[in-house]
């Protein structure tokens, strides 16, 4: 058991820290908003020159190799500073699957550009009404020996500006993985507005024309590939909350320590500090809840219970973390002048990407019953009578 | 980043689980099923002396004292195991105090009590807690005063577990009321309960039952002070650090958890065949307990694995306590609900279910909040040690 980073781990945390820092201040973060991409591109050209956007990519495609643990040390620290970059559908969505379930020409055409900065992936996980994209309502469709593509994606993150954004579909039942370009021909998009203001997408396809170079996977294995790109997806997200968090408690606790009223600072009255003591509580919680499913997910162990327990936090934390930081600060939480709306903006979006916490409840409490009653059928575990 | 046991720790995990698997006899159980549920019988007793025996005591020792130096995670892993197999083990003496004593008392106390310590011979009862100083320890008020080259104790004690069947009390006795803060002046004494002047009444709790103590002219030879004079204070603290990690093990609540999750498969729900975890609500507070629960493990782990890199922090310590104990609080709440009205059965009775063992849990649980350092206490740590934020002074 070891709970410590490795060397090279601390180094890609520190690197990754001290770039977001230079370059993510307010004023920035202003600019950024007030922008028509709302995309830092600075910060991607930046992050990939540092060689942090090709960290999970292996080597042969102009990476570093790292594992999802070690990327998930960058998403924290983009949680910390809110920036808008968007590390999540990227590198631990699209980027990973495809690397793992696609071809080599697949991955030869899209992952170089993914770490140099040039070309940006993201993924569609997400229809209207349907946050699983293992059974997803659009379809493809044979004919003439090429598929057409016929659905409707929500929410797609930097579709505007992407290459190729990694979906779902369905064909003749079977369930299928690819990748398309969002300018082709039968696509179309429409702009979203969001409540962090990140640049998001409708994407319709009518029609759309799919050629079997855009097929990632199929059947089982495309089943495969979105259980792990919903597994890591949910984990960066739980990762990104904590970063979201931490900030937040940070602060918080810096505020009340200064802010005085009835001649002392608010921080000295208990009913101010524990409550931020509780948040502090929830936020080291929600890093070992983290720490083991990114683990379990870099070593390709059986990450199930563990994505879902982190998501389950994730959602609370974010939820309870964020409206204790608010209250905490009074009025001038609130004020879009001071920093911390953004956090709370975030943490909202976040606890709600691919669905709340009590989705997951539901998914954990269906696991156990499977557990237990297979426990009694395979007779492993004798009735208890201790 | 590995968050899992090594192959050796699994090992040691199931040599330890099997091991107390022989140790609870049906003699043991039937004697922790009545009225000397917390220990201190003479099944009790014998099984004690035989875990002396095999080594078991003093494993986690030095090994200038014959022990295997063993780390905070196998030390966990056996607290965890001890405490799962419902054995009333003694860590305040064989963790807590018996160090110290090994550290600092003199060569006639070593050989007159921590020999016996190892071989599972003595339990000692912890004498801190005052009626009028709880949270507030240092206002204790039981006092050592020299008299005839010897010591003589008045006072009484609170709360004493173990104190109607324990060989000796840990004692915390102001020795200087003159002090100039109230947290000085105060002596630890190693007190037989043999002496004559000690006397105890029992204390039913709502779980379990405790005692009063009571000092009335107690002399004592100069050994049986232990440690520096009237700095009794850093003793205490260090302590009741070490205790506060024996407080919230995730051993008991996951053995209950699979015990309820299999009851809840096993059983029939109503007259359509389902079973009792089938119903959604019952599934969602299985999750809630696992969830909780799993993270109570990482958290209990974490805290060992900072022990033996010595980077325990007084945040991380309290946090654990305050989480662990306002968790169970919920976990046998929501456990409870799946078990039904039939929950308030108690292990007595016909028709109990898991032997009662909820029933007494939830009333046996609710100490855990406040005993071993209130979690209002814990909360101000948690905010001056990990936030840095200010005391109300």
């Amino acid at each position: 058991m070891d709970f410590s980073l490795s060397e090279e781990q601390q180094d890609v945390q520190k690197l990754a820290a001290q770039i977001l820092a230079q370059e993510v201040t307010v004023d920035r973060l202003k600019e950024i908003e007030a922008s028509e991409e709302r995309f830092d591109e600075r910060l991607w050209q930046h992050l990939a020159e540092a060689g942090l956007l090709g960290m999970a990519v292996a080597e042969t495609y102009g990476g570093m190799g790292f594992d999802f643990e070690t990327l998930c040390l960058l998403v924290e620290e983009v949680g910390k500073t809110v920036a808008a970059v968007p590390v999540i559908p990227a590198l631990a969505g699209a980027a990973l699957a495809l690397q793992q379930f696609g071809t080599a020409s697949q991955c030869g055409r899209w992952l170089p550009g993914v770490a140099s900065g040039k070309l940006l992936i993201t993924a569609a996980l997400t229809e209207p009404g349907n946050d699983d994209p293992s059974r997803p309502a659009t379809r493809l469709v044979q004919a003439d020996g090429l598929w057409s593509l016929h659905g409707h994606k929500n929410m797609v993150v930097c579709a505007d500006r992407a290459g190729a954004v990694l979906l779902t579909a369905q064909l003749d039942g079977e369930l299928v993985l690819l990748a398309i370009a969002p300018t082709v021909k039968g696509a179309s998009l429409i702009p979203q507005h969001v409540t962090t203001g990140e640049p998001q997408y409708s994407l319709h396809f009518d029609g759309a024309t799919v050629t079997a170079n855009d097929i990632i996977a199929r059947g089982a294995n495309a089943r495969c590939a979105v259980q792990s790109m919903v597994q890591h997806t949910l984990v960066a997200n739980s990762v990104m909350t904590l970063g979201v968090t931490e900030t937040m408690l940070r602060m918080t606790a810096a505020y009340t320590s200064e802010r005085v009223q009835f001649d002392r600072p608010i921080a000295t009255f208990q009913a101010v500090s524990h409550r931020a003591a509780d948040a502090y509580i929830d936020v080291e919680n929600l890093r070992l809840a983290c720490q083991q499913a990114a683990s379990l997910l870099s070593k390709q162990l059986d990450a199930s219970e563990s994505v879902l327990i982190a998501k389950i936090w994730a959602s609370d934390v974010a939820h309870r973390v964020s409206q204790s930081s608010q209250h905490l600060h009074g009025g001038i939480g609130v004020d879009r002048d001071y920093p911390l709306f953004r956090y709370c903006l975030w943490a909202k979006q976040l606890e709600l990407t691919l669905g709340g916490g009590s989705a997951y409840l539901t998914r954990l409490g269906d696991r156990i019953a499977e557990e237990f009653k297979n426990r009694l059928t395979s007779k492993v575990v004798a009735i208890d009578a201790a | 980043m590995n968050i899992a046991l090594t192959a050796e720790q699994l090992a040691l995990r199931a040599q330890i689980r099997e091991y107390m698997a022989s140790l609870m006899t049906p003699e043991l159980l039937h004697e922790l099923a009545g009225a000397q549920r917390e220990g201190g019988g003479p099944q009790h007793r014998k099984a004690l002396r035989q875990m002396g025996s095999d080594g078991w005591i003093v494993r986690s020792w030095p090994r200038e004292y014959g022990g295997q130096d063993a780390g905070p995670i196998e030390q966990y892993i056996f607290c965890d195991e001890v405490i799962r197999a419902g054995f009333p083990y003694p860590f305040l003496t064989t963790d807590g105090v018996g160090p110290v004593l090994a550290d600092v008392a003199s060569d006639d106390i070593r050989q007159a009590v921590v020999d016996p310590i190892l071989r599972g011979e003595c339990i000692i009862a912890i004498g801190y807690s005052e009626p009028a100083a709880g949270t507030d320890l240092a206002s204790l008020t039981t006092r050592a005063e020299r008299k005839d080259g010897q010591w003589l104790i008045n006072g009484q004690k609170i709360w004493t577990s173990y104190g109607n069947v324990a060989d000796y009390v840990w004692l915390a006795a102001r020795t200087d009321p003159h002090a100039a803060k109230k947290h000085h002046g105060i002596s630890m004494f190693l007190v037989p309960t043999t002496a004559p002047g000690f006397s105890f009444t029992p204390i039913n709790t709502l779980g379990v039952r405790t005692n009063a103590t009571y000092y009335e002219n107690i002399a004592l030879e100069d050994k049986w002070q232990v440690g520096p004079l009237n700095q009794g204070w850093q003793m205490i603290t260090a302590q009741l650090n070490r205790e506060r990690l024996s407080l919230v093990n995730h051993g008991p609540c996951e053995l209950l958890y699979e015990r309820v999750a299999t009851w809840a498969a096993q059983t029939k729900a109503g007259s359509d065949g389902s079973a009792v975890i089938d119903l959604p609500w019952v599934r969602n507070n299985l999750a809630r307990v696992k969830a909780g629960l799993e993270i109570l493990r990482l958290v209990c782990f974490k805290q060992a694995w900072s022990m033996s890199h010595a980077s325990l922090g007084m945040a991380q310590a309290s946090a654990a306590k305050i989480y662990g104990s306002e968790f169970f609080v919920e976990a046998w709440r929501l456990l409870l609900e799946i078990v039904g009205q039939a929950g308030a059965l108690c292990s007595d009775s016909e028709g109990a279910i898991l032997q009662g063992t909820l029933e007494h849990r939830y009333r046996s649980g609710s100490v855990l909040t406040f005993g071993g350092g209130t979690n209002e206490v814990q909360r101000d740590i948690v905010a001056a040690a990990g936030l840095l934020m200010p005391r109300y002074r």
